[in-house]
């Protein structure tokens, strides 16, 4: 959006510049709740988890911001076109963003609690899957900043592997359970962990398609390949 | 921002609003209509239908052809020697800017309201009947009756009906722009031409006309031209952009205030122009 020629009236453009900086502001803290909550699991680090839920409050007050601000961007421009497009975004990432940001306290509050359990496997999977989320969450980011939409449409696309590494997490998670009653208490709330880190992974996702419509105008219609069957397993001993 | 980015790959299934808010079909058809102000080319190559009983609104910035237009449509330029259109604008099967077509039946069919209203110095019910005898001879009765048929569908009967007799020229600039409407209507045309009809208004008088615009689209074809952005979007079905003489893009009122394709229109729609 940068090579746009500028408004005739420039405290409008200041107005948007303002509304991007917030978003990204917002983005760089989530990126960074996501970081800690997974250091927090995979490093047993209670510091990082108590710092992620901290700056939770921080991204609730930037959406209310960025709230405001768009509500008065409306009342007072009336944005048309790619403004309004832009305008309306900022409501819809910034929405996407928070629940990202619950989804990484949500971790983080769980990984104290996991901290005091010796765990009989390893985290191998889920740090995997933290690292991809991670990475799309990134690219998404950056691709609102400089408003890239076939960036958008590959972390669209690429949603897929995290939720396969769900699935597989999922049934091995439920087997432990079922192997050793006494796995229920850890393994419950890395079944949730897994959950919430997939959960972020499709938030990337809105906001590529959100992006995407942004940039060129055009929804992204077509059915996002969802890789997350859990709901369907069902996990039987054998007998 | 860039419009148009390649972005429709296949598979990737691209919905558009235009799609979702459907135009009527033609009741106009307008084909490389080329114009002239002696030697100076106005309006080049201008293909353009406006939509049976829809609003269709006109807007680019001032000298963009939006008005020429107008006046093409309903032979107004033929006042003026060293004006000249070429090409072809269909109503009926008939190209109305031929030579043989007869411009005072032409009028009558296509009606004009502009920017300042334009009463002429004569009581509330003659600046109605005047019009009307022009075409049609009435008894009393019965041109009675087409006065006030006509000011109540230009919403203004209420306001007058107790001093038909006074002169129109005591009334508010609104109500003034109504009863022109109203004497546009009462010769019972096909398509109404607008041309800035609320500039001189005031945001409540503005509103009326929107509203009455709305209605009367019900009845008849109508082509606004309109500085306000917001009016076009409003009131408008379809909504055509100029500049320069070109029409660089027309179509439904959402597509063009939320997705404009081209990148003039968006550069102006947003105010990025000049």
């Amino acid at each position: 959006m940068a090579s746009e020629p500028q408004h005739l009236l420039r405290s409008f453009d200041q107005e948007l510049a303002r509304l991007r900086d917030l978003i990204s502001e917002m983005g760089g803290i989530v990126e960074s709740q996501v970081a800690g909550a997974a250091r927090a699991i995979l490093d047993r680090d209670t510091a990082a988890a108590a710092q992620v839920m901290e700056e939770d409050k921080r991204v609730d007050a930037l959406e209310q911001e960025v709230e405001q601000f768009v509500i008065r961007t409306l009342a007072l421009r009336q944005p048309m076109a790619g403004d309004l497009r832009q305008v309306v975004a900022a409501l819809k990432i910034t929405g996407d963003l928070e629940r990202i940001g619950d989804y990484a306290a949500n971790v983080a509050k769980r990984s104290v609690v996991l901290a005091q359990f010796q765990l009989p496997y390893s985290l191998a999977g889920l740090g995997h899957m933290a690292r991809l989320v991670q990475e799309n969450l990134k690219s998404i980011i950056d691709a609102v900043g400089e408003a890239d939409a076939e960036k958008a449409v590959r972390v669209w696309r690429s949603d897929l592997a995290i939720d396969d590494i769900y699935n597989g997490l999922f049934r091995e998670l439920i087997t432990y359970m079922m192997e050793d009653p006494r796995n229920i208490t850890p393994c419950t709330h890395l079944l949730f962990i897994a959950k919430n880190l997939e959960r972020i992974g499709d938030h990337a996702t809105n906001i590529a398609e959100t992006l995407h419509y942004v940039v060129t105008g055009a929804p992204l219609t077509e059915a996002r390949p969802k890789g997350d069957t859990s709901a369907y397993a069902v996990v039987r001993p054998s007998e | 921002m860039n419009v148009d980015s390649g972005m429709e790959r296949p598979g990737v299934a691209v919905g558009r609003l235009s799609e979702q808010a459907a135009l009527a079909g033609p009741r106009i058809s307008i084909r490389n209509l080329n114009f002239f102000y002696g030697t100076t080319q106005a309006l080049k190559g201008i293909a353009l239908d406006l939509p049976d009983r829809q609003v269709t609104g006109m807007i680019g910035p001032s000298g963009c052809g939006k008005s020429t237009l107008l006046r093409v449509l309903n032979r107004m330029y033929d006042l003026y020697p060293g004006q000249r259109a070429a090409g072809e604008v269909m109503m009926d099967g008939q190209n109305i800017i031929s030579p043989d077509v007869d411009v005072i039946a032409l009028r009558a069919r296509i009606g004009m309201v502009f920017q300042k209203p334009t009463p002429f110095p004569m009581s509330i019910h003659e600046n109605i009947a005047f019009g009307v005898r022009l075409h049609e001879k009435l008894s009393k009765a019965r041109m009675d009756e087409r006065v006030e048929q006509a000011l109540s569908r230009a919403a203004l009967w209420d306001e007058v009906k107790d001093r038909l007799g006074a002169s129109a020229l005591g009334l508010s600039g609104g109500q003034q722009q109504r009863l022109v409407i109203a004497r546009t209507i009462a010769i019972r045309p096909e398509v109404i031409l607008f041309d800035e009809p609320t500039s001189a208004l005031d945001p409540i008088s503005t509103m009326k006309i929107e509203e009455l615009i709305d209605e009367l689209k019900s009845e008849f074809t109508i082509a606004l031209v309109t500085h306000n952005m917001q009016q076009a979007a409003r009131i408008a079905d379809q909504v055509a952009f100029f500049y320069l003489g070109e029409l660089v893009e027309a179509s439904t009122a959402a597509q063009m205030f939320t997705a404009p394709r081209e990148k003039r229109t968006q550069d102006y729609i947003t105010g990025r122009f000049g």
